[in-house]
Formats: C-alpha cells, sequence, structure tokens
C-alpha cells in the first residue's frame, strides 16, 4: 500500500465543483458510467507503478477529491496503452479521461510527483510550435537532469551511439509551413480560453 | 495501389531504417507510397492534448485534410501516428461541432477537412490489400527455422473501433506475415513497452518493456520484430540500458517488420538499413544472407 | 333511431356527500329541461334498493329507454345500475354514469362552482345517452387444449400442471428429449439437490401423462388463428430411429465409426453419429446426427441397421408437417450461454482447461478432473460476468446481470472442496448477488469454507506452462494479483435461445430490450404476453434460477387454465368494429393496433373479437372512417363534448380526457382523498386517449374548450412512446385552426399517482389561464368547418 491513502472524506477536502469540471471537459468518455468492477485497473501495465488504480481515480472523480486525483502519479504514468479502454465493459475511455485530467492539472498548475511529466508536455508542445515537426535532440535534452552528473553521463553514452548509428538528427527539422502551425496554434488557444 | 504517406516524425530522426526498409519492399510490392507534402507532426496522442487539447486536435485534422486534398487514404508506419490521426477522425465524424471548431482553425491554412479518407498502418495495408499469397511470391531466402517474435504494440489493434484490422487480444496478422516469409512465429507474452515513459520514467518504462524481452527470449525466439518506432526504440536501443540495470542477458535482435520482409525478398542490409538496428542482427543475417 | 328517446335521469344525495356541496334541487330543475329528458328525480341512496326500485318503476311507467345515473363513479355502481336496467327489461348499455362526487363534490370547495360543474356533466351524459345503442355480450368457444412450446423445466411444469387439471397438451421440443438444460446439471443450489433426482421422475411423470402429448425433434413453423382458437403448423424432423421399436439398447452407437462432439456434454466428450443424448432421455431412443452420419453425408455405411435387433432404424424417414388446433401456447423456450471466445482476453477456446460453468457442470459428472491431462484440479479460478453488465450499445455483450453466476460459482467452489478438501477455489467477482432464499446463507457457507473471494472483474487469463495464470486487481485490497491456476471456470452472459426472435415474430408477441420475451406487465401481468391466450413463462423471459422457473411456470399453468377452463369466453361488446364497405385496406388500423387484433382479409381487414380490448386507437387511423368503437362512438362522444362544454361561462374551460382504467381511478382516488383541483376542469373517460381524434378536439374547441389533458395509465395498450407521437399529431393538426400547440398536453400515470395528475391539472389550468381563452374567431372557424362533419 502507498503513503497517502487513508484519507477522511470531509467537505475540507472535497471540491464539488471539481466532477462537474472533469465531466465537462472529458464528456465524450462517459466515465459516469463506471461501475468499479476493475477490470481496468487488473489489466493495465503501469499498474504496479501507480499510487492509484485507474478505477481509483474514477471513484474520487467522483467524490470530487481533486487535490488526490491531480497530484497522483497515475495520471501521468499512464502510458496510453488502451488496453483498459478495450475491456471495460461500459466501454469507459479512461486513457482520454487521464489527458482531460493531465489538462486540468497543467493549467492550474497541480504540482506533480513526476516532475519531468509536466515538462514533457510543454516542452513537446514548444517543439511543435517551432517547427511543426518534433526535434527528438532538443526535446531530450530540456528532460534531462542536468544537476546529476549521472543522468547526464548516462544519456550521453545512449546518445553517442545513436549518433554514430545516424538515428539522431541534430539539426532541426526544415520546413517551410511555420507560418502555418503558428496559427494554428494561436487560433487553438484563443478558442481554448473561451 | 496508391496511398498519401505520413512518414511521421520518427522515420525522419530516430527511426530512419524503418523508411528505408518500407520504401524497399513497397517498390516490390507495388505500394506507391506518395509523401504527404508539409505534413506536421500527428501531436503524438496526448503529448499536446495534455496541454492543449483543440490544438492537438487541429494538428491531426491538417494531416486529414492535406492527404484528403490528394483524395488518396492515409497509409502511417507508427503507432501512435495511426492512433492520434485515426482518433481524431473519428471525432470529426461524431461530433459536427468539434468538425466545425476544427475546420475554423485549419482555415487560416486554406485547409478545410471534410472526413473523406482513412488512417491505415502498413501492416493493415499488407494484411488486406496486398495479401499474404502475395508477399510470400516474392520471397527469394524463405525464413526456413528462423523463430520470430511479433510485437505488435498496443495501438495497432486498440481501441477496438478505431483501426478495426486485426483482434485487439489475440492479433494474427503479424504472425501470418512471419509464416508467409517462412520463418516460425513464437507465441509468448507481450506487454506495452511504455513508449514516451522512456523520456520522463525510464525506470517504469524498462520494467516494463523487460517483461516481454524476457518473455520472449524465453519462449525461444530468434529476434522481435516490430510495427512501432517507438516500440522498436523501447526493445533495441533501450536493451543495452536493461540488460545492465537488471543484470540479465536478452540479445534479441529487433527488426523492424519491414526489415524482416527485406531480407525474406534477398534485399541487400544497406537497402534494409540493418547497420542502425542497436541490438546487432549479423549473427541472423549470417544464417539467410550472403554478405 | 325510429323510436323516440325518452331519457330518465337520477341524481343522488349520497347522503350528504354529494349535497353538501352541490345543489341537488337547482341541478334537477335545470335537468329537467335538457333534450329528451322526460323525468328528472332525486333520492337519498340511489344505490339502495328504494332508489334502484324507483329507477325500475319509472322505466316501466314512463317508458324510459335511456337512464342517466348522477351518483359516485362507475367504478362503484355501474354494474348495479345496469342489472337494473336488465330488470325493467331495457338493454343495460343504455345507461350512462356521471361521477359527480369522487370526481366532483368531494373535490371541489366551491358550492357554486361544484353545482355548475355536475350540470354540466349531467348535460353531456344525457346527450351522450341519446346516441347509446343496445349491446349484447358474446360469448366464443375456446378449445381446451394447450400447446407448450419448449420441454424445459418450465414447459415441464406448466404441462403438468395443466394435464392434472384435465387439461390436454402439446409440449412440443426442438431437441431429440425434454429436460432442458436442467437435464444437464449436477446439484442445485442452495440445498445441493441432485438436478436429475428432483427433474427425471416429472420427465417420467411427463411422458405417461394420458394427458401430455410430447412432440419431440419439433418446432412451430407458423401460427394462425385467434385467441381461443389457434391453428399452429408444428415441423416435425426426422429422427431415422422408429421410438417404439427402439429398446435403447446401445448397439448402434458401439458400431458407428463416427464420432462428434456431444451437445449434452458441452463439447467435452464425444459421442457417435447415432447417439442416446443422455441416459435418462425421454423419449428414451436413438436419433441419427443427419450432418455427420456417413450414410447421409456419403451415401456409404448403414451398420447401425445391420446391427440393430429391433429393426428401429430407418433412413427413409421424412420431415412432417402437423397442425395443432389449441386455445391457448405458453413459450417456454429457455436460455442459450453466449460465446466467451469474442471476449478475447479470457483466451476460451484456445487451452483446454478454460471452461465454462455448464463444462463444469458437466466435469462434476465425469469425475472432476483437468480437461488437459484429467488430473485433479488444485486451484480453480472461477470468472464472473464474462459478457454481462455491459453497456447500452455494447456489441458484444449484454446489459442485464445473469444472475445466477454468483450462485453457480458458489456452489461450484463447495463441491470442488467436497470432491477434493485440499483444493483452492478462487471467485473472481465485481458484486455477489445472493438474491434468492437460503442464498446469503450459502454465501457465507463458503465465507466459512476458506473459499477466496476477489474483488475484481478478472482482467485476463493467460497460458502458464502447464497452467493458467489469472491477473486482476483487487480492488478492496487496492493490489493488482497474478494467481497461477490449474483450471478456469468462466461464468458466461444467459441470453435467448436460438429462434426467440423468429418465434416472438410468429406469434405476434414483443422481445424486450434485452432480447428476451417482453411480459404484458412487469407487475400485474408477469406471464402474459401482449396477445390475448399467449403466454410466457422460465427463462424465455429472462435470466432465473430453478426455483424461480418453476414458480412462474406454475402461475402460468394457473393464468392458461382460467382462460381456457370456461370453455368459452364472454367477449365484451366494447371493442372496435369495421364498416367493410369502406374499407380502403390501407392497413394503417393494424399497424396501430397494440394488441395485435387486426387481421388483413381478402375483403379488407378483421377485427378479432377475443383480441380487442376495446381501446379504439385504430379509429382516428382509419382515414375512410371505416372503424368505430361500440359504446364510445364518434357519435357518443362528440356529444359528451357537447354538452360538457356549453355555457362555458367566462372562465376557461379544460377538459381532461382520461383512460378509463388506471388514470381515471387515480382520479377517483383523488376524490376518495378529498384532495382539490380547479373546477374549470371536467373530465371525460375514455378506453384510451389514442381513441381520442382531432376531429373531437376541434368540436370541444368549437364548443367552448380552452385547453385539453390526455391521461394515459401507465400499464394500457397504448404505451407511452405512441401516446407521445399521438399528442404531436394532433398538435399539428390542430395547429392548422390556429390553436396553440400549449392548449394539449398529455401525461401517463399509474393509479397510485393522483398527487402528480392534480399537480398536472393546476400548472396546466394556470398556463391556460396565463394564455387567455380561444379567440372566437378561431373558434367560429372551427365551427365552420366542422358543419359538414
Amino acid at each position: 500500500m502507498k503513503t497517502e491513502t487513508i484519507h477522511e472524506i470531509t467537505p475540507k477536502i472535497q471540491d464539488s465543483s471539481f466532477f462537474t469540471e472533469v465531466r465537462k471537459i472529458a464528456e465524450r468518455t462517459n466515465f459516469m458510467d463506471c461501475m468499479q468492477c476493475g477490470v481496468c485497473s487488473g489489466s493495465c501495465p503501469a499498474r504496479f507503478a501507480m499510487d492509484f488504480s485507474p478505477m481509483q481515480i474514477i471513484k474520487m472523480i467522483q467524490l470530487g477529491l481533486k487535490n488526490i486525483v491531480l497530484s497522483s502519479s497515475t495520471i501521468w504514468i499512464c502510458a496510453q496503452c488502451q488496453t483498459c479502454l478495450t475491456r471495460c465493459p461500459r466501454e469507459v475511455n479512461i486513457p482520454l479521461l487521464m489527458s482531460s485530467l493531465k489538462n486540468i492539472a497543467i493549467r492550474e498548475n497541480i504540482p506533480c510527483k513526476i516532475e519531468l511529466k509536466p515538462k514533457f508536455h510543454k516542452t513537446f508542445s514548444e517543439i511543435i510550435k517551432k517547427y511543426g515537426r518534433m526535434h527528438e535532440p532538443e526535446l531530450k535534452i530540456k528532460l534531462i537532469k542536468k544537476t546529476s552528473p549521472q543522468d547526464v553521463f548516462h544519456n550521453a553514452t545512449l546518445a553517442l551511439r545513436l549518433l554514430r548509428k545516424g538515428k539522431i538528427k541534430l539539426l532541426p527539422p526544415k520546413t517551410d509551413q511555420i507560418p502555418d502551425i503558428l496559427v494554428l496554434f494561436e487560433t487553438a488557444s484563443k478558442e481554448e480560453q473561451k | 495501389m496508391k496511398f498519401a504517406y505520413y512518414p511521421g516524425c520518427a522515420v525522419h530522426s530516430s527511426a530512419p531504417e524503418y523508411g528505408l526498409s518500407c520504401k524497399a519492399i513497397s517498390s516490390i510490392l507495388g505500394i506507391e507510397l506518395i509523401e504527404i507534402p508539409k505534413w506536421n507532426c500527428c501531436s503524438s496522442i496526448d503529448a499536446v492534448y495534455a496541454n492543449q487539447p483543440l490544438t492537438s486536435i487541429g494538428l491531426a485534422a491538417r494531416n486529414l485534410s492535406l492527404a484528403e486534398n490528394t483524395k488518396m487514404d492515409i497509409i502511417v508506419l507508427c503507432g501512435a501516428c495511426l492512433l492520434t490521426l485515426s482518433r481524431a477522425n473519428k471525432m470529426l465524424h461524431e461530433d459536427s461541432e468539434l468538425k466545425e471548431k476544427v475546420n475554423m482553425l485549419l482555415t487560416n491554412a486554406g485547409l478545410n477537412y471534410n472526413g473523406s479518407i482513412k488512417v491505415r498502418h502498413y501492416l493493415d495495408v499488407l494484411t488486406n490489400d496486398v495479401g499474404f499469397s502475395k508477399v510470400s511470391e516474392h520471397v527469394k531466402v524463405p525464413l526456413k527455422g528462423l523463430k520470430v517474435a511479433p510485437y505488435y504494440g498496443c495501438l495497432l489493434t486498440r481501441p477496438p473501433g478505431v483501426t478495426n484490422f486485426d483482434d485487439p487480444e489475440h492479433p494474427k496478422s503479424m504472425d501470418k506475415l512471419i509464416e508467409a516469409l517462412g520463418g516460425q512465429s513464437i507465441k509468448y507474452e507481450e506487454k506495452c513497452c511504455g513508449a514516451s515513459l522512456v523520456l520522463t520514467d525510464e525506470l517504469v518504462m524498462m520494467e516494463m518493456t523487460k517483461r516481454s524481452l524476457l518473455s520472449a527470449k524465453n519462449a525461444g525466439a530468434d529476434c522481435i520484430i516490430a510495427a512501432c518506432p517507438l516500440c522498436q526504440f523501447n526493445l533495441d536501443a533501450k536493451q543495452s540500458d536493461i540488460q545492465s540495470h537488471y543484470d540479465i542477458k536478452i540479445d534479441l535482435p529487433v527488426l523492424y517488420f519491414t526489415q524482416l520482409i527485406g531480407i525474406a525478398f534477398g534485399l541487400s542490409p544497406k537497402e534494409l538499413g540493418l547497420d542502425k538496428n542497436c541490438v546487432s542482427p549479423k549473427r541472423l543475417l549470417k544464417q539467410f544472407q550472403n554478405a | 333511431m325510429s323510436k323516440e328517446v325518452r331519457i330518465g335521469v337520477y341524481i343522488c344525495h349520497c347522503g350528504g356527500n354529494i349535497s353538501d356541496t352541490v345543489d341537488i334541487a337547482k341541478v334537477k330543475e335545470a335537468v329537467k329541461n335538457f333534450k329528451a329528458v322526460k323525468i328528472a328525480e332525486t333520492y337519498e341512496y340511489m344505490c339502495s334498493n328504494p332508489g334502484q326500485q324507483m329507477i325500475e318503476d319509472d322505466i316501466t311507467k314512463h317508458k324510459l329507454n335511456r337512464v342517466v345515473v348522477a351518483s359516485c363513479s362507475p367504478r362503484m355502481h355501474l354494474d348495479t345500475f345496469r342489472r337494473v336496467l336488465r330488470r325493467a327489461d331495457l338493454n343495460p348499455y343504455f345507461l350512462e354514469m356521471t361521477n359527480i362526487r369522487e370526481q366532483c363534490s368531494w373535490v371541489h370547495d366551491s358550492k357554486e362552482k361544484a353545482t355548475e360543474k355536475a350540470i354540466s356533466l349531467i348535460r353531456g351524459a344525457v346527450e351522450r345517452a341519446y346516441y347509446l345503442e343496445p349491446l349484447i355480450p358474446s360469448t366464443m368457444p375456446v378449445k381446451k387444449d394447450v400447446l407448450v412450446i419448449g420441454g424445459g423445466i418450465a414447459g415441464i411444469n406448466a404441462s403438468i400442471e395443466l394435464a392434472d387439471k384435465g387439461y390436454k397438451v402439446y409440449l412440443v421440443e426442438r431437441s431429440p428429449s425434454i429436460g432442458g438444460h436442467m437435464a444437464q446439471l449436477s446439484k442445485t443450489f442452495p440445498t445441493f439437490d441432485c438436478s436429475a433426482c428432483i427433474l427425471t421422475p416429472k420427465m417420467v411423470y411427463t411422458s405417461q401423462h394420458p394427458n401430455i402429448k410430447i412432440i419431440d425433434m419439433a418446432e412451430p413453423i407458423a401460427v394462425k388463428g385467434s385467441p381461443g382458437n389457434y391453428k399452429v403448423s408444428i415441423k416435425v424432423r426426422p429422427r431415422f430411429v422408429d421410438k417404439g421399436k427402439c429398446i435403447s439398447c446401445g448397439v448402434c452407437a458401439d458400431k458407428c465409426p463416427v464420432k462428434k462432439p456431444s451437445k449434452y456434454e458441452e463439447g467435452l466428450k464425444e459421442e457417435k453419429a447415432i447417439y442416446l443424448p443422455f441416459q435418462q432421455a425421454i423419449p428414451n431412443a436413438y436419433v441419427i446426427d443427419k450432418e455427420h452420419c456417413l450414410y447421409f453425408t456419403k451415401g456409404v455405411c448403414k451398420i447401425c441397421q445391420r446391427f440393430c435387433k429391433g429393426n428401429a432404424i430407418n433412413f427413409d424417414q421424412k420431415e412432417e408437417i402437423i397442425e395443432l388446433h389449441v386455445g391457448a401456447i405458453i413459450a417456454c423456450t429457455g436460455y442459450d450461454q453466449i460465446d466467451p471466445s469474442p471476449f478475447g482476453q479470457y483466451s476460451f477456446a484456445l487451452h483446454p482447461d478454460i471452461i465454462t460453468n455448464l463444462q463444469f457442470e458437466r466435469l462434476m459428472l465425469q469425475g472432476l478432473h483437468r480437461p488437459s491431462n484429467g488430473k485433479p484440479p488444485q486451484k480453480v479460478a472461477f470468472i464472473l460476468c464474462v459478457g454481462s453488465r455491459c453497456s447500452e450499445n455494447s456489441t458484444k455483450g449484454v446489459e442485464y446481470c445473469c444472475k445466477i453466476g454468483c450462485m453457480n460459482a458458489i456452489k461450484h467452489s463447495l463441491l470442488l472442496q467436497k470432491a477434493f478438501p485440499e483444493a483452492e477455489p478462487w471467485i473472481f467477482y465485481t458484486d455477489i448477488r445472493a438474491h434468492g432464499k437460503g442464498y446469503e446463507e450459502f454465501y457465507a457457507k463458503a465465507r466459512d469454507h476458506n473459499v477466496r473471494f476477489i474483488r475484481g472483474r478478472a482482467a485476463e487469463v493467460v497460458p502458464n506452462g502447464d497452467g493458467l495464470l489469472v491477473k486482476a486487481e483487487d480492488t478492496l485490497l487496492g493490489m493488482q494479483i497474478e494467481e497461477p491456476f490449474d483450471l478456469v471456470v468462466l461464468s458466461p452472459a444467459i441470453i435467448p435461445s436460438a429462434g426467440t426472435q423468429e418465434l416472438a415474430q410468429m406469434l405476434g408477441v414483443d422481445l424486450g430490450h434485452d432480447a428476451f420475451f417482453l411480459e404484458r406487465h412487469h407487475k400485474l401481468r408477469p406471464v402474459d404476453s401482449k396477445r390475448e391466450g399467449i403466454y410466457l413463462t422460465g427463462c424465455a423471459l429472462g435470466p432465473k434460477d430453478v426455483r424461480e422457473t418453476t414458480s412462474e411456470s406454475m402461475a402460468c399453468a394457473s393464468k392458461v387454465a382460467t382462460f381456457v377452463g370456461q370453455g368459452e369466453i364472454s367477449v365484451s361488446p366494447e371493442i372496435a368494429y369495421v364498416n367493410i364497405d369502406k374499407c380502403n385496406k390501407c392497413g394503417n388500423c393494424i399497424k396501430a393496433c397494440p394488441v395485435s387484433a387486426i387481421e388483413s382479409i381478402p375483403q379488407g381487414v378483421e377485427i378479432n373479437s377475443i383480441s380487442c380490448v376495446g381501446c379504439g386507437v385504430c379509429v382516428p387511423s382509419c382515414p375512410e372512417k371505416a372503424i368505430d368503437l361500440r359504446h364510445c362512438n364518434d357519435a357518443q362522444l362528440t356529444a359528451q363534448i357537447h354538452g360538457i362544454c356549453e355555457d362555458s361561462g367566462t372562465s376557461p374551460r379544460i377538459i381532461a380526457f382520461l383512460e378509463n382504467k388506471a388514470a381515471y381511478g387515480s382520479m377517483d382516488l383523488a376524490g376518495q382523498s378529498r384532495l382539490s383541483y380547479p373546477d374549470n376542469i371536467r373530465i371525460i373517460g375514455v378506453p384510451s386517449t389514442g381513441r381520442v381524434s382531432s376531429r373531437h378536439l376541434l368540436h370541444a374547441f368549437a364548443s367552448g374548450a380552452d385547453g385539453i389533458i390526455f391521461i394515459e395509465g401507465d400499464d394500457s395498450a397504448f404505451k407511452d412512446n405512441q401516446l407521445r407521437e399521438h399528442v404531436i399529431q394532433l398538435k399539428k393538426e390542430l395547429g392548422a385552426y390556429g390553436i396553440e400547440s400549449l392548449r394539449l398536453v398529455s401525461t401517463t400515470t399509474t393509479l397510485p399517482q393522483c398527487d402528480k395528475v392534480i399537480d398536472l391539472f393546476t400548472t396546466f389550468n394556470e398556463r391556460i389561464s396565463k394564455i387567455g381563452r380561444l379567440l372566437e374567431e378561431k373558434r367560429a372557424k372551427i365551427r365552420k368547418a366542422l358543419e359538414n362533419d
């Protein structure tokens, strides 16, 4: 059993608007149909690394336990393998629900147990906005713990190997659709503010 | 058969051998791949969605509309691209309000998506359009005695109702492909490799990938074949890290299924980029190549 | 109407119950001047002997040929006053009753308004009475024989009950033997009764009963006729073995060279192409499987015939069609189990040690062992809910609970431990449902015996070396677990048996959303179908255990006996009839009829007088006005509407059409409870609101109405969705005359929900008051349009 699993469900930690908020943003996931059978959690290949099972996350949304849900490792560890959705008898779109919860957590700056995760999403978006396509070296470099010599060394060794095999393109993608993508990002972000 | 070819970001950087081998076998099989001009990153499942959901769908839709202009279905090589583009396609079909919003985003680029094209994985086209008997016809070097563990990956067949080309629990297409090439497909327990966790939760990803590698090894596989660059990276490039972390020996070459086809077609290692796979397939190649 | 209409009106004081609120004297004064009224009298208690005598004498004295009684609800004394008319030699259908107690004096406070309303209601009754016609209930002979489709425990029980009561029963069974799935079970829960021991005596009794004829290898192919007189064509497939000559010695099977999977053994064992379904099969005779027999597939062999001592084998037997004439039909065709193969995560059919619970039953009777190597199972996983409790639009699974999975798994666990005391049964469940008698105690016993319960729907089953691995989340512990087992037993969803849809169509009955047969009413008529004379029972209606099946099939037999027992059924004359000359064969009425009582015939249509429930929904559907409803025909209804709406004064007049049973009853209940509602609402009871057409509503508006309410009973044959469509159509038609759609409202209700109806009355009244009375110009326009009516 992990820590922080014993809680009193009091109005202090309940946020009744959380359920409504998630329902609005994740309407097409139909998570309200969940009957808590646990097949998702039984199937999840990343379950071992999660503090709460996917089933528990859904239950907590229904009870409005906002902080616990958004600061769980579950929503960040989800590898989007889609096994849970495949087996859920009520066809709850759990992977999409996890993505939507990440969205709320990022928007509200909820501190994440795994610090690299929000950074990953932020950096990924920035790079796409810049080039329209992924530039892996830039992404990887931003995610290396520059303060840890082991981390740097470990990654450098792999990088060298890959470089020798021509699997790293040091130069960013040369594309001429940048104005296009920038506009898309800006228009979409305006639309999302509404 | 002609397709709007969507290589995806990985093929242009960390998975060049996938693109190479794919082109090589496509010309033999009569699959014409016409790269979509000015394609953009699909947005990789929820890499962008977590931050900006609408932008993510817009990015995917941009590729859909670019392909629609060519009037051809999209063919992809990567599982993440397959899910991201297919799912966006499905969402736009089912939610007219969303479709309107997204098309509004695209009009600035002079684009519009009507919903008339499909997104398909190369393996799907091979299975359903080309057919394995045609594949067998071109086999010059039957892979007799080669024990191959097929690594389908999560997103080729899941969730059901999105790609619809093979069974989500017991897929058979790759197994049939291996047999069509003269090899022997190995039954083992495949699990999710952890995908993008390789960048953010390396330990978790290694635990996840290790399970599949060990299972394939213990089942007697000589090699693994994969159909997605991220899966292949975790299984191949990270194999040495996994070996040292767990103090185990695996030593399983991980090829792209297109590379395996190329070997069976008698193509040269250079054409197939076989020097780029991290775990060396040299031993394997000695059996089937004269080089 | 050649004779002069002479109406007598009788107003009851009801010992103050009416007269305390309604000014009876004033009413009498007003009423005696109404059209065709020859005499108007009042009395303290009209239903008392002197009251009744007064009416009887008046009929003779004043040569009355219509009687209007204004008193309590007709649901109280309709029959009482009809008998009065009969005694006076007047057809009882010349009686019209007006409810001025439950729906007037008991619910309104203002004496002035209540009196005004009473006068209005009586005027309506008098106008209607003018058009009343004499009616005579008819009787039809009913064939006392019964057809039971399905020879499982439900069919067997029903047949025995009916046969013991003296009825002749045809028990038609599709397979070569009766017994159904119960014949495959080992022990039953929670008592551990041996299934065969409690079933076979009944099977034998059935086969020996002089009143039961078992027709095996048979199924119905066509159903014609009407309730009490059904003509059913039965197709009997050839057995290729003469039942009379076969002595079940088994030599044929010994010699037969062809093996095939045994259906009775759920594929776990093989049998020959010529086989006995099971040891206790009834009829106890062998049968040849045409699809596997070498003679039928390749034209060779016939070795069984050579060795048959009784000369019972006949390869030339042909299919037969027999015609049965019966009074009632019971459909009890049972269930099947869903195939678990599409649920790939359980790997069914990929490993011999992954089986269904029904296969486990067979294993228990074969000597419990692992199918893969014959060894005793040490650790067994029972996985519940395979294919059950899925989403509404699931393509693979079903929405409902199978009801028996939990109890079966508990039973299997305990029996496993009985056979192998060291064995470990594990049950992977989502909810343990132990609803029946003795079930919770049975569940407690399992816990006491250390059966491992894991609360979590099993995620997957994978082969693991010699055995199997089951993965699940123990949701109570919050832990993912992986346990090795040497046998895995799946609990597949229960589905209707193959052919249910076709049979339902053949019988003209409905299927529910769950694809099982649909009963007439969930609580009130659980074994009736929507069609008179056709009954449903057993798992054909939905999953259930043996005890519930037994009770239900006995109840079903009882209802059937009531139906056919009297040898004749009285047919209410208050039914629809068709003027065949006007019929244009459009078929609208056939589609509209909610009880499938109308059939197409060469000259037009025929309305079955027994099936017809007199709802009148067909009447507005006819474009040629060829159909009408007796005792609520167009003339009567229109006249009543006119009578009630006249003299509407200045306040808005609202007419509420209430379906005669539950809806009307609920307003009587409101009166009994002395609840209040606006007095400008006048109620007209109708067989169904579906009977009321736009024409009637236009007459109402033309005569002074400003708002219309429709209330249908929840259990009426005219269903909620049909009512909604009807109202939508009416609003459209009324809209053409400028009548705002807000002026019509509808709802359904159950009898006890009078509060709901009163709420509707009150809010609707407010609404009509707000939008005001219908404009006089519009009324004039409608009156003009109706001039040709």
